[in-house]
């Protein structure tokens, strides 16, 4: 069923077309994004400006814009707003001015039913993990799909092989208490992954793991960007970014993004 | 290990599509310590709405059995008026009513009988003997095809000079008030225990969100609507009503019961006015079960409402 792929890069993948889920089996060099672009936008931000109560603007003129398919680090140093413009794309704020159209649409029009909608498009993985300690390994990562109201026996195995691949098989009904913050991020990830969103927005996803495991997890958004999912990474881990080729870099300083043209 | 935890997850998620109380895997947390003691405080409060339920239900099938006996029966007074014979008019009186239809039968009450009525007030009846005492004669009447009781009271007032006719109207309407004025206070007391128990799940939901904030917005993040979450917290806390209402309903109903064993036995199942009663009528069974269904729909709808309020304030 699986289809044996091997890439520019010496990476060799099985690529399942049911699930839309790639398997890492091998690696060697460094790791590519997919070149892929498209022409629709799923993020555009315009002159967007936020404040918080009657202070100095936290973020001021952001504009860019995120496509189908891409790669791209948001970098800049603590409590330059990394957070605060991931928490702006996800809708968790407003922005006091500016315009931001996610997935073709001003979010300013949206009803919040139209919101819900295009949450369903994203995947977010939080710094924190946000995963619900009451609920087992399995049921946080198929949180996405079940609030949707789709029936266990139409996920269950796709849930299953989507922890399989992250390394969490045997960890399934483990609660998160129990787990180690590297389980924990994978966990995360999963859940982000599980709904295939088009557009994946990672808070520092390596923040809490040892440099070999954010090398894997990196791993892990490169093989979803090539199974078609746009990736935005927030990061000040330099060498985490050095480490994807042809990934774009937002720069966040002094309250402004800075846009560094990706090389792929 | 895990296709049978699957399979068995499978039947309770088919039944949870039914009954969503029953649902798998609830989303919200379950806070041991104030869960059990909300179910304590819906517990105690479905307790006296039920047994104010069955009062008043007991009540009001009381006062209708009472007044049903009493609408079947009137009692024909005859005063002894001076020089002339009581025994005569007692006979002419019963023979008018016997010949009236829709009565199905008369009694006339010895003299002893009567003076045994009045021995509360007058003394022994040895002792009343010698006064003018009135007579009585009961009459039973066929409820079905009542006559008119104006006629026959009429006609025994024209053919027995002191004769007169109570069909009890007085005591049946101060009944009916009576036992109308219980049902009103039985209903507001209802509706208060209600209106306790809605605000109490308020308070409690509140509470609840406040700490599932989190829970809540990880939810709308992973593209939750707040339909879905407001359905996760009703079922919650309408598990907790139906529980604390079982809880509170069943002791009611058990407290009834063993009342009215107590009332029953002891007296031969002869106790006045509830002779009639039987151990544990439907009746009973639905106003407790009804109160119990009340709670759970008011816990439900009540924390729905604050859901729905408070979410928009936490989104």
């Amino acid at each position: 069923m699986a289809n044996q792929l091997w890439c520019s890069n010496g990476i060799e993948v099985s690529f399942n077309p049911h699930y839309a889920l790639t398997t890492l089996k091998k690696v060697e060099g460094s790791l590519q994004a997919f070149p892929y672009r498209s022409a629709g936008e799923l993020v555009r931000f315009e002159n967007v400006g936020l404040r918080y109560g009657v202070g100095a603007e936290t973020l001021t003129d952001v504009s860019f814009s995120i496509e189908p398919q891409s790669f791209q680090f948001l970098t800049g140093a603590s409590g330059t707003g990394k957070t605060t413009l991931l928490r702006l794309i996800m809708q968790a704020l407003k922005p006091t001015r500016g315009t931001v159209v996610l997935f073709g649409q001003d979010t300013s029009l949206l009803e919040k039913d139209g919101l819900t909608a295009l949450r369903r498009r994203m995947g977010i993985v939080f710094q924190d993990f946000r995963l619900l300690d009451h609920l087992t390994t399995y049921e946080n990562v198929a949180l996405p799909l079940k609030v949707q109201g789709r029936d266990e026996v139409t996920y269950r195995a796709e849930v299953t092989e989507l922890l399989n691949w992250v390394g969490l098989g045997e960890l399934i009904h483990a609660k998160p208490p129990i787990l180690s913050g590297g389980e924990k991020q994978r966990a995360s990830i999963a859940r982000a992954l599980v709904a295939q969103p088009e557009l994946l927005l990672a808070d520092e996803p390596t923040g809490n793991v040892d440099p070999s495991l954010a090398r894997r997890l990196l791993r892990l958004f490169v093989e979803m960007n090539r199974s078609g999912t746009a990736i935005l990474i927030a990061t000040h881990d330099l060498g985490l970014m050095d480490q994807i080729e042809g990934a774009r870099r937002l720069i966040l300083a002094d309250r402004r993004l800075y846009v560094e043209a990706s090389d792929g | 290990m895990a296709e049978n935890r699957f399979s068995r997850s499978g039947i309770l998620s088919a039944f949870s599509r039914f009954v969503p109380f029953f649902g798998r895997d609830p989303l919200v947390a379950a806070d041991q310590v104030t869960d059990r003691a909300l179910v304590a405080v819906i517990a105690i409060l479905t307790f006296l709405a039920a047994l104010t339920a069955c009062a008043a239900q007991l009540t009001a099938a009381t006062a209708m059995r009472w007044q049903v006996m009493m609408a079947s029966e009137v009692t024909v007074q005859l005063k002894p008026q001076a020089g002339r014979s009581i025994d005569a008019d007692i006979v002419r009186a019963s023979d008018i009513l016997r010949g009236t239809g829709g009565i199905t039968s008369v009694k006339v009450l010895r003299r002893e009988e009567s003076a045994k009525l009045l021995e509360p007030w007058l003394g022994s009846a040895s002792s009343i003997e010698s006064l003018p005492i009135p007579r009585l004669i009961t009459v039973q009447i066929d409820t079905h095809q009542p006559p008119d009781l104006n006629l026959v009271g009429r006609a025994l007032a024209d053919a027995v000079p002191g004769a007169s006719l109570d069909d009890h109207r007085t005591w049946t309407k101060r009944l009916g008030h009576l036992s109308n004025l219980f049902l009103t206070a039985s209903f507001g007391a209802l509706l208060l225990v209600v209106l306790t128990t809605g605000l109490t799940i308020v308070f409690a939901t509140r509470g609840a969100m406040a700490g599932n904030r989190e829970i809540i917005e990880v939810l709308h993040f992973i593209g939750a609507d707040d339909h879905y979450i407001a359905g996760q917290f009703q079922s919650h806390f309408a598990v907790l009503g139906v529980r604390g209402g079982l809880l509170g309903g069943g002791a009611a109903l058990l407290l009834v019961l063993t009342l009215k064993l107590s009332i029953l036995i002891p007296d031969g199942l002869q106790f006045s006015g509830l002779s009639e009663m039987s151990i544990l009528d439907w009746q009973t069974v639905c106003a407790t079960f009804g109160v119990i269904a009340l709670v759970g729909i008011v816990a439900g709808l009540a924390s729905r409402i604050t859901v729905y309020r408070t979410i928009g304030m936490l989104a």
